[in-house]
């Protein structure tokens, strides 16, 4: 695999989409063997992270659970 | 067997409290606004009970009650106008100029060093409304390409294609934000160095 594939799969890769185990293999041995593409996918993967993880951070309202639980409770 | 009323709430609850802070952060970034997405949220529990003889158990409720989520976004919360506030999408997807230039580490290092809680809500925030639906529920919620075009009713080529605009639009503006506080830095930095000279 060269680099134009490599970025072209980075995210389908990232995604947990689409790649075959042979393809996960190859994008996995050119990450070993080129810097730059690992050095890309690192900066991808950990922003992904930190923007997940900074968005799943918000709590929800104590009072939603009881609105929602007096609309089921109205049926 | 039809089940009673009650045991339709039961298992309705069940299957709902799991989702109900997936539903309200999707919400949230969709409405960007918290009362209106604690009424979108209610509003989804009063349609999703509605047609709960239409869902089939043992199938994905998760993406199931996420599709009445964003169909009830669209039809009654969503305005056209809002377009008008955003900048265009051209503008939105021009490769970003900005480098933040910190000493000694990479951009990219400064750029996931800055960025707060409050920057990636805002930029999320912002994006047109077809490609943050993308990016929530594929980058934040975690539905598959497949998921997420069932929930959106649009083709996984259009989800991928979206996704990658949304991805490009999104990092845009997170290294605006870096940058714009990199140069603040910078200037007091600079101010501090002066005073003390």
């Amino acid at each position: 695999m060269d680099c134009k594939e490599a970025v072209e799969k980075l995210f389908l890769y990232l995604d947990g989409e689409i790649l075959t185990p042979q393809e996960r293999k190859d994008f996995e041995e050119h990450l070993r063997i080129c810097r730059k593409c690992c050095d890309k996918f690192d900066f991808e993967k950990n922003l992904l992270n930190l923007i997940k993880s900074n968005c799943l951070d918000t709590p929800l309202p104590a009072t939603l659970v009881n609105k929602v639980l007096t609309v089921i409770n109205s049926f | 067997m039809d089940k009673t009323k009650d045991q339709q709430k039961k298992l309705f609850q069940e299957l709902l409290m799991p989702e109900l802070g997936a539903l309200f952060r999707t919400a949230l970034r969709m409405t960007r606004n918290r009362e209106d997405a604690e009424d979108l949220v209610q509003e989804t529990t009063t349609k999703a009970f509605s047609a709960i003889d239409r869902f089939e158990e043992g199938t994905n409720f998760r993406a199931w009650i996420f599709k009445i989520l964003t169909n009830t976004f669209i039809n009654n919360y969503y305005r056209v106008r809002e377009r008008d506030k955003l900048p265009s999408l051209d503008e939105m997807e021009e490769e970003s100029a900005f480098q933040p230039a910190f000493e000694g580490i990479s951009p990219e290092q400064a750029l996931l060093n800055t960025l707060t809680k409050e920057d990636i809500q805002k930029a999320i925030d912002v994006i047109p409304i077809d490609f943050k639906s993308v990016v929530v529920l594929n980058l934040v919620e975690g539905f598959s390409y497949k998921e997420t075009a069932e929930i959106l009713d649009i083709p996984i080529g259009t989800v991928m294609s979206r996704l990658h605009r949304g991805r490009k639009i999104l990092q845009k503006l997170l290294w605006e934000y870096s940058s714009s506080k990199n140069s603040t830095e910078k200037g007091k930095k600079e101010e501090w160095t002066a005073k003390k000279q």
